[in-house]
């Protein structure tokens, strides 16, 4: 098994409205693997407070099955993403279930966070508006909703890797803002 | 003999005139009619409430048209969804076509219960506030800021405990959609599907609407890209355009296949097409007659009378045979005084029958009892008055057809000469009366139904994927204010939330749900306020909020105290669109409301849910299905009780005048109907109402034959009259077995096979 290691981005790229990237590009240059897993930090910022809160964790994939998202610190907490449920475990037993099925709003949202872990940009492409760069074989996407209820909670997405995706940032409307650098994946 | 002439003539002319008059008050009234199955329900059992919300959910379903597009490609499926939206828009029948939400109303639905949130809150926060598991809500509220999925821009200092995230995230749409790209998309489909729902501007019965809408959907289903693929479809629309094809397929093929056999039959046999239009004068004059009057009686004339009535007023095509074959063998001035004691005993045995049928509390029969009532006396008065006039210079000449037709009659067995077919047909009497024993009914409301089974299924599929609710089975609650009907409601819906937890049914769509009382609203603010007090400085020391951002929380939700949401404000709101149809009746005296209902609801279900209502005063679960049914059933009951008393009173009076010969002339309809139930029990699932109606005509027919042939001691013109009034009888009414409508099928096939051995067993009875 090989291993990826990747060094953070910091800068970040200017967006032009007619950069040239289409999703099937970024299908060609990406791969998402059947199974795979790492380790994830997350840094979430809150207008209201001007703070961030961050978290580590680890998690694991079966493309079109389910994500395991767990958190190990501050809290503990294992999140499961599966096309029909989120579910939230804790110590203690199932915390929250919220059912795909009786629930369009946790549809979507779960869809698009399965789509952009597992590189399924044809489903992004029901959601989103792409621009951004490609450089060799690292990549930019800046995805800008169209779709109304998506429109709701995200003013844009951010995705930058290589083969393997490195880094999400979740604009969020209120002003929050959550970026998510994924590490060490296998 | 001039003078008396005269009379006659004035007496008839008086009749008819009569008759005009009658019509033309009638005419001037205006019609007042009624298709409404509730309004044969007795008045007692008749709650106007009720009939008031099954009114309004059925306008909802009568006035628009449901429409899916679903195919493979996404992209072309949306564009073939905006143009079919945007063809059918332009159509005049059309005052509105419902496809897509604008991003503006999607924001409204989701920011403008936003100030309620510490009184409008989810059900599953409730439970857990209501059992003190405080440490769980704020447990949620971490994984949402360390997890990874967003919360939606929901602010850690106005609500940190995403109360609002947890109502918006679990609020449940009245149907199976969610909006994509402003579209509306079914939720659970194998292929994209997405909704249209047209609201009609006209009557669906409307031929020329249909013709329009339909072809409309059609011409643009078939420019549609081939990956565009099935079209679900439900609406009255559907169903009136289907039921209107069938009529015409049917008058066309069963109609005129009648029609003509009438016209040859009596063509053959008279020769003439005098007699032709002899018999269908009486039977026109009696059903313009019985229409003018029951609409001068009854304020509304429930179409089922028309239907029937008609059917019923039909015997009187017995009186106009047996007087024109009598007036083949008898002079002008004779027949009337050989024939009037049979034709009196003809009408008294049908009148009392029917007659009979106006004793009972349905306002259905009373009205097809004096509809058929007052047709046959018309009809008989006609043939009485008129047919002497208007056969008077006819010639006397034997019909040839009589003496096949009796020679024919000669070679049936004798049964007082023949105890082995007397044994036979006793045997076979038993056989029949197992049978009928070990039969059970058929209430079913799919017997009313008239749309093909294809139509039927596929919409019934469509209701599933949307998870429609039933219109015909919710719950009604009623109170003297719309906040007393939402507590109830809510008492109710706990309940409700028990019986969905164990499976017993599938779910439920209530106001309260999305309108909670005041009450409710007091008491989730209250609880609120103790999650804030006994977790918020917790959460804030966990993820380092200073002190300053907990004193404004805390203020924040101070100053919504008197924030509730009334039922005024919540009126103005885009989510009272989806839910104000749950209000049917609101006035300043009483609020009555409804819970839907979704899903198949299984016996037990049923039970439960009767049960629950009767233990909550004011609470009424109404099952419409089961009402029908119940109501055909009762229907059936009392025509077989009213019938067999009808009958009885009649034998009496026949006793009186042919003594010991009286079987021959009861026998045949007593056997014929018995047998007949028999073999309906075998065939059909069971025996229903409309199986009973079509026997009161077999009744009536039979009855008269006997007595007519008792009275002209079996001559051959009136074995010939009373068999040509069979045949046609056959023709008219037997032909609707092959109809693909239910009730109509029913009653045809009872008149064919009844009929038929009517005919059968007469012979058998005959002394000579």
């Amino acid at each position: 098994m090989r291993r990826y290691i990747f060094g953070v981005l910091v800068l970040i790229f200017p967006i032009t409205a007619n950069a040239e990237i289409t999703f099937s590009q970024l299908t060609q240059i990406s791969t998402a693997p059947e199974m795979l897993e790492g380790r994830f930090s997350q840094e979430k910022y809150l207008s209201a407070l001007d703070a961030t809160l961050k978290s580590t964790g680890v998690f694991t994939y079966q493309r079109g099955k389910s994500i395991h998202w767990e958190i190990l610190d501050p809290i503990q907490n294992e999140l499961v993403i599966s096309p029909v449920a989120i579910t939230s475990k804790q110590a203690d037993g199932e915390l929250l279930r919220l059912d795909t099925g009786v629930n369009p709003t946790v549809m979507v949202l779960g869809e698009i966070f399965f789509s952009v872990l597992t590189a399924e940009w044809e489903v992004l492409a029901d959601y989103f508006e792409l621009s951004g760069e490609i450089e060799g074989q690292q990549w930019h996407a800046v995805l800008v909703p169209i779709d109304q209820s998506v429109m709701q909670v995200f003013s844009r997405i951010e995705l930058k890797g290589g083969i393997l995706l490195r880094e999400i940032i979740l604009f969020e409307n209120g002003g929050d803002r959550t970026t998510i650098h994924l590490d060490k994946q296998r | 003999m001039k003078g008396n002439l005269f009379t006659l003539k004035s007496i008839a002319l008086g009749w008819l005139l009569l008759v005009a008059a009658v019509t033309v008050l009638a005419l001037r009234q205006g019609p007042a009619f009624d298709s409404s199955i509730l309004s044969l329900l007795p008045k007692s059992d008749q709650q106007p409430l009720v009939q008031g919300a099954i009114e309004q959910m059925s306008k909802d379903f009568s006035g628009r048209l449901i429409l899916v597009l679903s195919g493979s490609n996404d992209q072309k499926l949306r564009a073939a969804v905006e143009l079919m939206a945007r063809k059918l828009a332009l159509l005049p029948d059309v005052s509105k076509v419902y496809w897509q939400v604008e991003g503006s109303e999607v924001t409204g639905l989701r920011e403008e219960l936003y100030p309620y949130r510490f009184s409008v809150i989810d059900t599953g926060i409730r439970n857990l506030l209501l059992a003190g598991e405080y440490q769980q809500i704020s447990d949620r509220a971490l994984v949402r800021l360390y997890g990874p999925l967003s919360t939606g821009g929901n602010s850690i200092i106005e609500d940190p405990f995403g109360l609002y995230f947890e109502l918006n995230v679990n609020r449940s749409s009245e149907l199976n959609i969610q909006i994509s790209n402003s579209l509306l998309r079914l939720i659970n489909t194998e292929l994209p599907s997405y909704l249209l729902i047209l609201t009609l501007k006209g009557d669906p019965f409307s031929s020329e609407l249909q013709h329009r809408v339909l072809g409309a959907i059609a011409a643009q289903h078939s420019l549609m890209p081939a990956t565009v693929k099935t079209i679900g479809m439900s609406g009255m629309l559907l169903h009136a355009a289907a039921g209107a094809r069938q009529a015409k397929s049917e008058i066309s093929t069963i109609g005129f296949g009648s029609l003509a056999g009438i016209v040859i039959a009596m063509l053959l046999v008279f020769r003439r097409f005098k007699p032709l239009l002899l018999l269908l004068f009486p039977v026109v004059v009696g059903c313009i007659f019985a229409s003018a009057m029951v609409l001068l009686i009854f304020p509304r004339v429930h179409l089922v009378t028309f239907a029937f009535g008609a059917g019923l007023v039909g015997v009187s095509i017995d009186y106009a045979l047996h007087f024109l074959c009598e007036r083949r063998v008898s002079a002008a001035d004779q027949v009337l005084h050989k024939i009037l004691p049979g034709l009196l005993l003809g009408l008294f045995s049908s009148v009392i029958a029917y007659a009979a049928q106006a004793l009972t509390p349905f306002p259905g029969l009373r009205q097809m009892a004096t509809f058929s009532v007052l047709g046959l006396c018309a009809s008989w008065l006609t043939v009485v008055l008129w047919f002497p006039l208007v056969t008077r210079s006819d010639t006397e000449q034997a019909l040839g057809f009589a003496d096949k037709l009796d020679s024919l009659r000669g070679k049936f067995p004798k049964l007082a000469t023949n105890p082995g077919l007397l044994l036979l047909l006793l045997i076979i009497l038993g056989l029949a009366m197992v049978s009928i024993w070990n039969s059970s009914s058929q209430d079913d409301i799919r017997l009313l139904q008239t749309s093909p089974a294809s139509l039927l299924a596929q919409e019934q599929d469509l209701h599933r994927a949307l998870g429609m609710s039933s219109s015909s089975r919710f719950l009604l609650i009623s109170a003297n204010t719309l906040e007393a009907s939402l507590q109830k409601e809510e008492q109710l819906v706990t309940e409700l939330e028990s019986l969905q937890a164990e499976g017993v049914i599938g779910g439920f769509q209530a106001l309260s749900s999305t309108l909670p009382s005041l009450e409710r609203q007091s008491e989730n603010f209250g609880l609120v306020e103790k999650l804030y007090s006994n977790q918020l400085a917790f959460l804030y020391r966990l993820i380092q909020v200073p002190q300053s951002g907990l004193s404004h929380a805390l203020s924040i939700r101070e100053k919504a105290n008197e924030l509730r949401l009334t039922p005024k404000i919540w009126y103005q709101l885009a989510a009272s669109k989806e839910r104000n149809n749950h209000i049917v009746q609101q006035t300043g005296l009483s609020a009555v409301t409804v819970i839907r209902l979704t899903g198949e609801l299984s016996s037990l279900a049923k039970r439960k849910l009767s049960a629950l209502s009767s233990t909550m005063p004011g609470v009424v679960f109404v099952d419409q299905v089961q009402n029908i049914s119940d109501l055909m059933g009762k229907y059936r009951v009392q025509v077989v009780t009213w019938i067999i008393l009808a009958y009885l009173f009649v034998l009496i009076a026949l006793v009186m005048r042919y003594k010991r010969q009286v079987w021959r002339i009861v026998m045949p309809p007593l056997l014929a109907s018995v047998i007949t139930l028999a073999i309906l029990v075998q065939l059909e699932q069971g025996i229903n109402l409309f199986h009973m109606m079509a026997l009161i005509l077999v009744l009536g027919i039979g009855l008269d034959m006997g007595i007519f042939l008792m009275e002209t001691d079996e001559a051959p013109h009136t074995w010939l009259a009373v068999s040509l009034s069979t045949f046609t009888s056959l023709l008219a009414f037997g032909l609707l077995a092959l109809s693909d409508t239910p009730v109509l099928h029913h009653f045809g096939l009872t008149v064919a096979m009844g009929l038929t051995l009517v005919w059968l067993f007469a012979p058998l009875m005959r002394r000579h």
